[in-house]
């Protein structure tokens, strides 16, 4: 069963009751699903490079028009880096290391001792947009995400043709 | 049954067992005869139709509504018009009021709340997981200051004036009902009635009229969120139920009725309508089979039941073992738990109206968890039903009349199944028709088959002992195949299957139940002191509870010397984590030998529900609640006893021939008109026994004979 593009929609805005949301998530998805998902997102945001894969509900991957290559990007239109890269590395990043930045968002005694955990957060440096937050021991590493595999993705599980793509040079 | 010639009748009993797709009606007369009328359900307004199916049963007696109605002498009903109310979250605007500090336990919930009522693969999916609103919202909650701790010991004294404020508060948002819990107040309640009593004073000063519900004189049971939800149900579902019942009994009073109704409580019994525990009527169909099977049971003397019922949308299984019910004592109802004692059953989300999809990835054929309820399926043209459901298998293969649905009332049609089923399951599966149907009836079969027998074992007994009874509208047409291989000591499937909830509800006690927690502990050595303080404690809980059960019957009208009193308490091992409950062979205790007389008769149940060598004396014992009911006397409907007659069934009871499809080829299944068998007629499959309301299917290899109790015996041969 396919469902409308309308109630595609509504479900990204988070605006289905609950009931049929239960049975959304309950159901197998329908076939065109991914498809009808990308164009509503792509109908969204201000630039008309293609959207590969959403990774986040700000941040994507998409293809330049122009050159085809494979860019990790933020919805008010900055790139980040390349699709094989860390996007993290490439944005602001607030840490939250100290009993006083904690206290900015948590009570007293309801924030973690900030020897033991820190809390990073990671903005575009363009809009501002929160993208991630990490909460990591003080000395661990930038967490790298999600590595998609996305030709695997498209052919064998959407049986779709992957979007052209130039690696960078 | 419905064949006998309409002279001097007198209609005596009515049960009713209004469920999500049907609505049955059971008329009981003076002899012990009875009809089943049925009806499609009318959520919107429920006396319309249980006045349809009234006219229906009665119609099949050449009777009218008005006339039956005056001569009937009481009445059961069983719904779900509460439980509607509270999955719908549309009951009254309550105020809460629990310990200061504590105001957020009831919008949290148990974690559990999170996804009860979820199939397995939703439980373990939790994306699904979600809290439902609170039945009171955060706004309309207050704390009092004052604690007791699990002792019953007075922590902090109650400042009253918190309970004035909290109390005032309310009153000026203008709640509906004021509902409160505070911590341990089944242990001690002093506290929580001096706040019952504040905001009952403020309530009167401001001149509104609310009612006020304080947990201890409700549900003075263990575990805070079950007891504080099912307080609030009180006021905030049962007060609306109640104006729906007397609705229905006014109904019922306008066509010339003279009795209020009874209401089908989870604990087995009946209550008033006027009942102040009204909340326990919240479930009730599927209990009234229970009860029925019990009733059967006790006069034909099988002990060990085990009890199928397939509706609209489910399968429920429960088991009778010596004669007796498992009463589950903190059940879960609309997505919350409850500290009601409710019969236990167990359901799984498949019935005859349950819809069938294919994964599009796996191609694997899934079994509900929706279901078309009461609009059977694509074979119903008007349904507006597009996903295929049982029901259309039932049609494809010849099980189901498409001319006698209810009777005609409803007109099905084939070719619709038929179009549906293979655009849907047959080509995508490669399949005929045919065999695609086929597919899914085995399925189905084979899981409800597995079910019942580990239902069944995994309670520690095996099939052999018990006798099987199935009923409910689509029971019968399944019983062959969620029996075939299993054992049972007999198989029966009552001539009266489809009115088998409301029969039961008709054979039910008038009977009021009130629990009570506790907390004794005594060592295997205990001094006689100790035991005797014991069975005092035990007795002043048992005559707390027996001041609420006879107030209960002084609503309706009942003086005490017409009650009958049976108190019962729920015993274990120390240190075990389950108990069981036992019937008191005592009607009062008070000494250190009576405390003995109630270890030996929890001894006994035990060997008897577990094993002998399974009792453990050495840990001690404790009684972790009191239980108090209180019954009287109502007419209940006779069973039948009619003299056998011949093996051959009469040549009118013979009504053609249709094409039935199983295991791979067409035969000519016999159709026979339920109604027209004579006891001691013996069937032999392929047949099919066709009533109004239900549908008995006997295929190749089985045999039915019918009994002088309108009971058919189904085995394999």
């Amino acid at each position: 069963m396919a469902y409308t593009r309308a109630k595609i929609a509504d479900l990204v805005d988070g605006k289905i009751d609950h009931d049929t949301l239960h049975q959304m998530l309950s159901t197998p998805k329908d076939p065109e699903r991914f498809a009808t998902y990308i164009e509503i997102l792509q109908d969204r945001v201000p630039w008309d490079d293609r959207i590969v894969l959403p990774l986040g509900p700000k941040l994507y991957i998409v293809q330049l028009k122009t050159s085809k290559q494979w860019m990790i990007r933020c919805e008010c239109g900055h790139d980040f880096c390349g699709w094989r890269e860390n996007w993290k590395l490439h944005a602001r990043i607030h840490v939250r290391d100290t009993p006083e930045k904690l206290e900015q968002i948590y009570p007293r005694l309801m924030a973690p001792t900030s020897t033991w955990q820190v809390l990073r957060e990671y903005y575009c440096p363009e809009c501002g947009t929160l993208h991630d937050v990490e909460a990591p021991t003080p000395w661990y590493p930038v967490i790298r995400d999600f590595e998609p595999d996305i030709d695997t993705f498209y052919k064998d599980w959407l049986g779709l043709q992957v979007p052209e793509r130039a690696e960078a040079a | 049954m419905n064949i006998h010639t309409p002279t001097e009748r007198s209609v005596q009993v009515l049960g009713i067992d209004a469920g999500g797709t049907m609505t049955d009606t059971f008329f009981v007369d003076s002899d012990g005869d009875f009809v089943v009328g049925k009806a499609q359900s009318t959520p919107q307004n429920e006396a319309l139709g249980l006045i349809a199916s009234s006219e229906d049963g009665l119609g099949a007696w050449g009777l009218s509504l008005d006339a039956a109605l005056k001569q009937l002498q009481t009445g059961v009903y069983s719904g779900t018009a509460m439980l509607n109310r509270v999955v719908q979250r549309k009951g009254l605007r309550c105020g809460l009021i629990v310990n200061r500090g504590m105001e957020d336990f009831h919008r949290m919930g148990r974690a559990i709340q999170a996804y009860l009522g979820y199939a397995y693969e939703d439980r373990i999916h939790l994306n699904t997981h979600r809290y439902d609103p609170p039945l009171v919202p955060r706004n309309l909650t207050r704390g009092v200051i004052e604690r007791v701790d699990m002792s019953g010991t007075v922590v902090i004294p109650l400042r009253e004036e918190t309970a004035r404020e909290a109390a005032r508060e309310l009153i000026a948002a203008d709640v509906e009902g004021i509902v409160i819990s505070l911590l341990h107040s089944y242990k001690n309640p002093d506290h929580e009635r001096r706040v019952r009593d504040i905001v009952t004073e403020e309530i009167a000063e401001s001149g509104k009229s609310i009612p006020v519900f304080a947990s201890a004189d409700y549900y003075p049971v263990r575990k805070e969120t079950h007891r504080t939800n099912t307080t609030i149900l009180e006021g905030y579902a049962a007060e609306p139920s109640r104006q729906t019942l007397k609705k229905i009994s006014d109904a019922f009073k306008e066509h010339g009725t003279k009795f209020d109704f009874r209401v089908m409580a989870t604990h087995g019994g009946t209550i008033s309508w006027k009942a102040k525990e009204l909340a326990r009527t919240i479930v009730s169909g599927p209990i009234g089979g229970v009860i029925g099977a019990k009733y059967l049971g006790e006069v034909l003397g099988y002990n060990n039941i085990a009890c199928s019922d397939i509706g609209g949308t489910s399968f429920d299984v429960a088991l009778i073992t010596q004669g007796e019910l498992t009463i589950k004592n903190d059940p879960d109802m609309a997505r919350l738990v409850l500290s009601l004692p409710l019969v236990a059953m167990d359901s799984v989300g498949a019935g005859a109206g349950s819809f069938i999809r294919l994964d599009p990835y796996t191609k694997a054929i899934k079994l509900g968890p929706d279901s078309a309820g009461y609009r059977v399926g694509v074979c119903w043209k008007e349904s507006g039903i597009e996903t295929v459901t049982i029901s259309d298998c039932h049609m494809v293969l010849g099980y189901l009349n498409p001319d006698n649905f209810l009777g005609g009332a409803v007109k099905l049609d084939r070719q619709r199944s038929v179009d549906a089923i293979k655009v849907q399951l047959a080509d995508p599966l490669g399949l005929s028709v045919e065999d695609a149907a086929a597919g899914v009836i085995e399925l189905l079969d084979s899981d409800l088959r597995d079910y019942l027998r580990s239902m069944i074992s995994g309670k520690g007994y095996s099939p052999q002992s018990f006798v099987c009874f199935s009923y409910g509208g689509a029971g019968p047409v399944h019983t062959y195949g969620y029996t075939e291989g299993l054992g049972f000591e007999d198989v029966i499937v009552p001539a009266w299957a489809a009115g088998f909830s409301a029969f039961g509800c008709a054979a039910a006690d008038f009977e009021y139940r009130y629990d009570k927690s506790l907390d004794i502990n005594l060592a295997p050595d205990a001094p006689a002191a100790q035991r005797e303080a014991a069975a005092k404690t035990l007795q002043a809980a048992w005559e707390e509870l027996t001041r609420n059960v006879l107030e209960e019957f002084k609503l309706n009208g009942y003086e005490p010397e017409q009650v009958t009193l049976t108190p019962g308490y729920r015993m274990q091992y120390r240190g075990q984590l389950n108990d069981l409950e036992i019937e008191s062979p005592l009607g009062n205790a008070g000494t250190a030998d009576d405390w003995e007389q109630l270890q030996d008769a929890f001894n006994a149940t035990y060997g008897r529900v577990y094993a002998a060598s399974a009792r453990s004396p050495e840990l001690g014992y404790s009684v972790t609640g009191a239980i108090m009911r209180g019954a009287v006397p109502i007419p209940k409907p006779k069973i039948p006893k009619e003299p056998l007659e011949g093996e051959t069934p009469p040549e009118d009871a013979k009504t053609g021939t249709r094409k039935f499809y199983r295991k791979k080829r067409w035969v000519d299944a016999q159709l026979y008109r339920m109604e027209a068998l004579r006891p001691g007629n013996r069937v032999t499959g392929p047949a099919i026994i066709e009533s109004d309301a239900t549908t008995f299917v006997v295929p190749d290899g089985f045999e039915t004979f019918l009994d002088g109790h309108r009971l058919f015996h189904l085995r394999e041969v």
